[in-house]
């Protein structure tokens, strides 16, 4: 699940409060469901024993609320490989890109290299659903079809996205 | 890099037109049997770029290798040779001549090449045949419609046996079903008789049966990416 991989993210920026966490999360995805504080902290805790984060400060007396954690260099590695790998086109699989690509663009990752993975991966899927052979099941083509017309539909969104990503590099530069 | 294998290679072309840059320094290479879409927006240089590639249009500066001949080196008859017996090409928009009927159209590249009438419109019956549109080998191009067209063109830029075949959005007016007939022609090409492909398409489906997507954004390659 992206939580984590979306969590060591939001830390990238230097060293936070799970509420902070929190806020940002919602910040970046605002037409998602917003994160839940239990999910903050025990994704933290889980990344924390993964050796992915650390505590840096515990304000005296505070509860987890007060806990400042920062990004470890093991989970600034992960973070990246995160980032480059591009999504098993899948059912869904768009949420998942979506949710890498604005991790990437927040955190100033390689978004235009992820981008292109990510095209030859669909652009591969599309290709071995089209080579499947055809057997007795009528409702293979059917599921095929549909499949494809998806992937297509994401590949359109990542090219407008490879455009949109280059705009905005070349507009910074 | 070695340009030994490659049948098609292109080294740094840039291309003008009087306003525009369209190219800005384009580097590619194609090996014998290979397959690349180039894709990217309209107004990135696609066209251009397969113009280059094709001999239509004269880089400002860069190199083009057709089967490892420097084409810029060769003087004007030899290149025209060159391009009607080495290079097969599919344009994005009509090439046919408007009042020859197809069989003649799709043999002339054979005609102009010395062949023997029979033996040119033999061949030219095969090829309309296998773009499935042999019924309409006494038509006139401007009887047909887009997608009969451009099948046509196929026919025609396949009938020398080309190493090099270009192609801008060769499905660009087909239907689905009929674009992946015609797809499948032109795979068959390299799949089968070793012709390096290389074709200019917005539909990700044409794309996906590449070996290699180069995408071109302003003059410039993006990325390279293998499929
Ligand atoms: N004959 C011409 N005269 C002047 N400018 C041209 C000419 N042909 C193309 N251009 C310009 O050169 C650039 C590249 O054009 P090109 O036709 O190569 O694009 P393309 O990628 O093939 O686009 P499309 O996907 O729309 O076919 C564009 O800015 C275009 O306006
Ligand atoms: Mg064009």
């Amino acid at each position: 699940m992206a939580t984590a991989e979306l969590v060591l993210g939001l830390l990238s920026g230097g060293p936070a409060h799970g509420y902070d966490v929190k806020r940002g999360h919602d910040a970046w995805f605002p037409d998602s469901r917003p994160l839940a504080f239990g999910q903050v902290y025990t994704t933290l805790g889980r990344l924390e024993r993964d050796g992915l984060v650390e505590v840096v400060d515990k304000t005296s007396g505070g509860g987890p609320d007060r806990t400042v954690y920062a990004l470890t260099s093991k989970g600034r590695d992960h973070l990246t490989d995160w980032l480059n790998d591009p999504v098993p086109p899948a059912w869904g699989s768009a949420d998942e890109v979506l949710r890498k690509l604005v991790a990437a663009v927040r955190t100033g990752g390689d978004a235009a290299g992820f981008l292109a993975r990510q095209r030859a991966n669909h652009l591969r899927r599309i290709r071995e659903l089209r080579e499947t052979p055809a057997d007795d099941d009528p409702t293979s083509p059917l599921v095929r079809e549909y499949i494809v017309a998806h992937l297509d539909a994401d590949l359109r969104w990542l090219d407008t996205a490879l455009d949109r990503i280059s705009e905005q590099r070349g507009t910074r530069s | 890099m070695s340009g030994s294998q490659a049948v098609l290679e292109l080294d740094r072309v840039e291309y003008s037109y009087r306003r525009n840059t369209a190219l800005r320094g384009v580097s590619l290479q194609l090996k014998p049997g290979e397959v690349v879409a180039v894709t990217g927006a309209s107004g990135c240089g696609k066209s251009t770029l397969l113009h280059c590639a094709a001999g239509i249009l004269t880089p400002d500066a860069g190199t083009i290798q057709v089967d490892g001949q420097d084409v810029a080196a060769l003087r004007e008859e030899e290149r025209a040779r060159l391009r009607r017996t080495k290079v097969g090409i599919v344009l994005q928009f009509g090439q046919l001549v408007p009042d020859l009927p197809l069989i003649d159209n799709v043999a002339l590249p054979l005609l102009l090449d010395g062949h023997e009438r029979g033996e040119a419109h033999l061949s030219a019956m095969n090829w309309l045949e296998q773009v499935g549109i042999a019924d309409d080998a006494d038509a006139v191009p401007t009887e047909l419609s887009g997608g009969q067209t451009q099948r046509a063109a196929v026919a025609r830029a396949l009938v020398t046996g080309p190493s090099v075949v270009l192609a801008d959005e060769p499905t660009g007016s087909l239907d689905s079903q009929g674009g992946q007939e015609l797809l499948d022609v032109l795979l068959q090409a390299a799949r089968y008789r070793g012709a390096a492909l290389l074709m200019v398409t917005h539909d990700n489906l044409v794309a996906s049966s590449a070996d290699r997507e180069i995408r071109l954004r302003d003059g410039l390659i993006q990325h390279e990416v293998s499929l």
